[in-house]
């Protein structure tokens, strides 16, 4: 049985005529990794700031534990708080970094030793408490402003995108400490982001944020296979997924580079399709959608090659992978038959960018 | 052939050593990725090869001839940086042709560099455009544009993708690798990416503290790591390790809970201290196939084209496993996975390849 964690309903905020949270709402978990993906500009930093009491709403609640928390102020929201971009005391040791927010709350010595202990454990960093943070590295100091954000004993963490901006080794990292973490402590881990792939690599339950809006809201693996917006496609995959204008008339999706059979509303003059990487096949197959393409760029992964294709004006991608010979063949200025699987295209109205069908299986 | 050879090169600032009595020879008309995280001290060798730093001790050649102490401006480099140097308020074409016009060269080689430069790098339709309004991906295609068309030996880029938004990266990435087919010009390129490095590599030197681990072909770097670093450093995610208490040495067999029966490896057995295992060197399946061993799934995440990440758990050992999408979709609890014996790599005590 879940236990409800955390839930704002109705939050509405605008600046003079600009609507930055459009009555937005969800809730979440305890013992949940709810990931909040958005693109920049849609509303991500607002909506953290709203949460955690320091941006005055227009209209709405924020809910902790059942607790109404509004009109509170930030110091007593009990929300763990983990920010984008974290100062530390250069003066101050790494102990004294990290207990700094008990300090706040006047914790007992006993009791601030005990949790930075917990905390310093949970992220491998015991042996670095007597360091000065001018002896770190980006990766430990990371690691640092993270156990201040989690040394506060609650069960609501708030996690403003706190991997931006860092080396892709030192992410991966982090990230499995982030995953473990949650699972140890068994809390409520709430990550805002806007990067496909922290999203892919951290959320139990991602919440897709659209123009001040949660659009869509599911378990990873329910949102990847039925993306019920261009957002919530977007939102998870990496690379970014194929997306083709196009009309739909007669049972038919038509674009510039293919057209296809397809489940949905006729008479639709701005549709887009959704193809992920992966809906794109290298050579012929009699059970899709095969189009001439030039390889225009070909990225080695290692284990697989990501292939950037040009059909007509129009850059595809898809992936393969590196262990079949076939395909380290396949090499910049090829010019090589692709297909499309058409029961991999989701339709999209342009406008409104929400899901109204896809293609049919051929059989 | 040979075009750059630094013989046990030292660099120091005060008490940091950022260059650890490097030898490492750099071939001719080929890319060089000089791949590293932060504090490596790639950028130092660059440095160095470029001129603008001396090394504290050893010694630099070009072609065979010492040029330690050749000043910057007489080794005949190009060089093109994280951000791009372009000289604002004039055109395209005058940013091509600045540095050409020093040299003696007539109007008609000028125009002709300039045109075949431009042709090169895609840029021909806004040789005419004032820089200003050109975005930064287009502007850092100018700065590489200017130093291919002085033709120097080498030219170095150092991180000339990271500041670029990631509309244009993609577009440069795929400009830079063409480019570098098509000039067979000798390039040395700094970068922390590693993926930009298998992209554009011919050779990668992969650096740690102030010295090279291993340089070879990327592919190679990538099959066969000579470090537990290398295994970790290239591949998303890096290389699973098993660790010590994890594995049993007997006689020459080596057993772990990731196979059913040993690995026979003869004399070196004795040395070997951990396995290394890449995510997708471990298959994964809901039924019991001959010589698979039985794991639970701890967690599953979403990766590269829809790829899933599988945590595994042996006991208390645990490793990711990847798997295609409508694999992974199917998977839950309890599976069955098998490693061929090729796909296990051997360290020893140190953290080098046996």
């Amino acid at each position: 049985m879940s236990e409800l964690a955390f839930k704002v309903s109705g939050l509405s905020k605008s600046y003079g005529s600009k609507v930055v949270l459009d009555d937005l709402s969800f809730s979440v978990n305890i013992n949940d990794f709810s990931v909040i993906w958005g693109k920049p500009g849609n509303g991500k930093s607002v909506l953290v700031r709203s949460i955690m009491g320091l941006e005055r709403i227009d209209a709405g609640e924020v809910i902790v534990r059942g607790e109404d928390v509004t009109n509170k102020n930030a110091g007593s929201r009990n929300i763990g708080y983990i920010p984008q971009s974290f100062a530390l005391f250069p003066h101050y040791s790494v102990r004294e970094n990290i207990e700094y927010p008990l300090n706040l709350i006047k914790a007992s010595d006993a009791d601030k030793e005990k949790a930075v202990n917990r905390v310093a454990e949970l992220l491998r960093i015991e042996d670095l408490l007597h360091k000065k943070p001018t002896e770190l590295s980006g990766g430990q100091k990371q690691r640092i402003a993270i156990a201040r954000g989690l040394v506060i004993t609650t069960d609501v963490y708030l996690l403003d995108d706190p991997l931006v901006g860092l080396d892709f080794k030192l992410r991966e990292r982090l990230i499995d400490d982030l995953r473990r973490t949650q699972e140890e402590l068994k809390v409520a881990f709430i990550y805002v982001t806007s990067d496909p792939l922290e999203a892919l690599s951290l959320a139990k339950t991602v919440l897709v944020l659209s123009k001040g809006k949660i659009v869509q809201q599911g378990s990873l693996t329910d949102v990847y296979d039925n993306p019920q917006t261009v957002q919530s496609m977007s939102a998870l995959g990496f690379p970014e997924p194929n997306f083709v204008p196009g009309k739909i008339s007669n049972g038919t999706f038509t674009s510039d580079i293919f057209s296809a059979q397809v489940n949905a509303p006729d008479g639709i003059s701005d549709a887009i399709a959704g193809i992920r990487p992966e809906g794109i096949v290298i050579g012929e197959n009699a059970k899709a959608i095969t189009l001439e393409a030039t390889v225009a760029l070909v990225e080695n992964l290692g284990s697989e090659n990501v292939i950037y294709l040009k059909v007509k004006d129009r850059m595809l991608v898809t992936v393969i992978s590196r262990t079949d010979e076939e395909n380290l063949k396949i090499v910049e200025e090829a010019k090589i038959k692709i297909s499309i699987l058409p029961h991999a295209i989701q339709l999209f109205r342009a406008d409104s960018e929400v899901k109204i069908g896809e293609g049919k299986r051929h059989e | 052939m040979n075009d750059i050879h630094l013989k046990n090169v030292s660099k120091h600032f005060g008490s940091l050593k950022a260059l650890n009595d490097i030898t490492f020879t750099i071939p001719k008309s080929s890319v060089t990725v000089l791949l590293g995280p932060s504090g490596c001290g790639k950028t130092t060798m660059m440095r160095i090869i470029a001129g603008l730093e001396e090394p504290t001790s050893g010694q630099v050649f070009f072609d065979d001839l010492e040029a330690t102490n050749v000043p910057t401006r007489r080794r005949n480099i190009g060089m093109v940086f994280q951000y791009p140097v372009i000289y604002k308020g004039t055109s395209v074409r005058r940013n091509l042709e600045l540095p050409l016009l020093s040299e003696k060269l007539s109007k008609d080689e000028i125009t002709k560099r300039v045109d075949e430069v431009a042709e090169l790098l895609g840029i021909t339709e806004h040789l005419k455009a004032q820089v200003d309004e050109l975005d930064n991906g287009t502007r850092q295609k100018i700065a590489v544009g200017r130093e291919v068309a002085r033709q120097p030996r080498i030219i170095l880029f150092d991180e000339p993708i990271t500041n670029i938004d990631i509309t244009a990266k993609l577009e440069l990435k795929r400009s830079l690798k063409e480019l570098f087919s098509r000039l067979k010009q000798t390039i040395i390129y700094v970068t922390h990416d590693q993926t930009e490095a298998m992209t554009l590599a011919d050779q990668i030197a992969l650096m740690k503290d102030g010295s090279i681990m291993q340089c070879d072909s990327p592919s190679e770097i990538y099959k066969n790591p000579k470090s537990e670093f290398a295994g970790w450093f290239l591949g998303n995610p890096g290389m699973n390790f098993v660790v010590d208490k994890f594995i049993n040495v007997k006689g020459n067999d080596i057993g772990s809970a990731l196979f059913s029966q040993s690995i026979p490896l003869g004399a070196k057995a004795a040395q070997v201290k951990t396995l290394g295992v890449r995510a997708e060197g471990i298959s994964v399946s809901n039924s019991q196939t001959p010589g698979s061993v039985s794991a639970r799934i701890l967690s599953k995440s979403l990766g590269t084209g829809g790829q899933y990440l599988l945590n595994l758990a042996y006991g208390d050992l645990t490793v990711k496993a990847r798997v295609p999408h409508y694999i992974g979709r199917q998977l839950e609890n309890n599976v069955w996975t098998t490693v061929a014996n090729e796909n296990v790599m051997f360290f020893d005590d140190a953290g080098n390849a046996v």
